[in-house]
């Protein structure tokens, strides 16, 4: 084997495990090599050990996040796959509502929505629990996002699909529940797997109105003690360690679907 | 069996006239609708698969008339047979669950009931092996195979099938041609609107040839074969079969 081909994708497109694996540890220390260096040209010296007395208010936070980051999920799904039915609703209003909706909260910043809805909305309609507000906020956000791929997902099944079910003699309801909700769900699941490392990461916006998950329990902490960067780089990783495993988890769904096509 | 239409016309939406006033009576084992791309062929037999409604007419089947809204027609959808040009098979079930799912939804089977028809079938048509394919993983004659095994499990009283084979290569025709022929011979009616011309004249014993939406002519498939009365039909006739061995 010559040794170019250690580096060297093969024209099948294919790799090998242990190139892989090879390429992926020089990647990974190129890219934390980089860091170290530009934290040796200005001279810091890291500590991360005031963490560990922290232990026990990261994890409370870190579970808040994953507690917000379900919730949101489960809430978006709900509002995205209303909205993608209303989209496709003939009673014009409706439909347009959905539209409406969709650009909205696409085209605009979280951030925005984040202030704008818990003081305004929020107040007006007497939200004040923090945590429901922020999942409602959130879910909101996200769930414009997902009625795009739900939408996506129902424009996806085939008019012969809808016939078929007609012919053998299922009712509109057994349709939905034995034939189109199978296929959206499959088709749709890579998006949605991506939809929710998204999610766990715009739940970090919700620390602006101080509802206390991982990031704003590394702005309390890093505060008091003032070391922001161990912090921030810790904080990082913990968000790595939820979304690491969702995005090879949709990777893996992706890679199963494109080959039933 | 015996089918009767009366004045059958079907306008679209958007103002085209599928159907033009179709009238015919005839007793039939299987019959052909053959005709140019675009003339009706589909419309009519979606109308008889009461799948879409005529904007006017009657239609009946061994004297019992179809009655076009949609509370009678999911009972009449029951008991027929219908077989789509491609893509009819559910993508996400394999061949097995695609026969057993209106088994055990539409028709009251056990699973168990419903699994031995369905591999009773799939042995038969030689299905077997490929039983717990996607199919996506099956040939287009194999998903054809299995989507007229699916509509003949229910024991339809009537099999409708839209062009069946004109998204197959010729190898393949044949297999589910074949299948067909294997299905009149046990006793099987069916309806078919076709571009082979061979099964028409030798599998089917009526004719309707339908032109713009009109029924050009119509009649025993052998004489209309051998000796056409319409200009239309003959015309037609030397077309498709011009380059024929």
């Amino acid at each position: 084997m010559p040794i170019y081909s250690l580096f060297i994708k093969n024209n099948d497109n294919k790799t090998a495990f242990l190139p892989k694996a090879f390429n992926i540890v020089i990647a990974v220390a190129l890219f934390m090599l980089f860091f170290l260096f530009s934290i040796k040209r200005l001279g810091m010296e890291f500590d991360f050990s005031f963490l560990w007395s922290f232990r026990y208010r990261l994890a409370q936070g870190f579970a808040a996040t994953v507690e917000l980051s379900l919730a949101s999920l489960v809430v978006s799904l709900f509002l995205g796959f209303l909205s993608a039915l209303a989209n496709n609703s003939r009673i014009l209003v409706i439909s347009y509502f959905s539209k409406v909706y969709v650009q909205f909260f696409r085209g605009t910043p979280l951030i925005m929505q984040v202030y704008l809805f818990f003081y305004i909305i929020g107040t007006a309609w007497g939200v004040d629990n923090r945590f429901w507000a922020g999942v409602l906020i959130l879910s909101i956000f996200e769930g414009a996002y997902i009625s795009e791929i739900i939408r996506g997902g129902l424009d996806s099944i085939e008019h012969t699909q809808l016939e078929a079910a007609r012919a053998v003699g299922l009712k509109s309801g057994q349709t939905m529940r034995l034939i189109v909700l199978p296929q959206i769900i499959k088709r749709t699941l890579p998006s949605l797997a991506g939809q929710f490392a998204s999610i766990i990461k715009d739940s970090s916006l919700l620390s602006l109105i101080s509802v206390i998950e991982l990031t704003q329990t590394i702005r309390e902490i890093s505060a008091s003690n003032f070391a922001i960067f161990e912090s921030y780089i810790f904080l990082g990783l913990l968000y790595l360690t939820l979304t690491f495993p969702i995005s090879m988890y949709t990777r893996y769904l992706e890679s199963r679907y494109s080959y039933e096509n | 069996m015996r089918i009767e239409l009366k004045a059958v016309s079907k306008i679209f939406s958007d103002g085209n006239r599928a159907l033009d006033n179709i009238t015919y009576r005839e007793d039939f084992n299987a019959l052909a609708i053959i005709g140019p791309s675009g003339g009706g062929k589909s419309t009519l037999l979606r109308i008889l698969g009461g799948l879409i409604e005529p904007t006017s007419g009657e239609v009946a089947l061994n004297g019992k008339k179809i009655c076009y809204d949609e509370k009678h027609l999911i009972q009449y959808r029951r008991k027929i047979g219908f077989v789509f040009q491609s893509k009819g098979l559910f993508n996400h079930l394999t061949a097995r669950q695609n026969i057993i799912l209106p088994l055990v939804n539409v028709h009251g089977y056990t699973k168990a009931g419903a699994g031995t028809t369905a591999d009773n079938l799939l042995e038969r048509f030689g299905l077997f092996r490929d039983r717990h394919k996607y199919p996506h993983e099956l040939s287009g004659g194999q998903q054809q195979r299995v989507a007229i095994a699916r509509a003949v499990a229910v024991k339809p009283k009537l099999l409708l099938l839209d062009e069946p084979t004109s998204a197959l290569d010729p190898e393949l025709t044949s297999e589910v041609l074949d299948m067909l022929n294997e299905l009149r011979n046990e006793g099987l009616n069916f309806i078919l609107v076709t571009h082979e011309m061979g099964f028409a004249k030798k599998a089917c014993d009526k004719l309707m040839f339908i032109v713009n939406g009109r029924l050009a002519e119509y009649g025993d498939s052998e004489k209309l074969f051998t000796s056409p009365e319409t200009e239309e039909l003959a015309g037609f006739l030397s077309k498709v079969l011009e380059w024929n061995v």
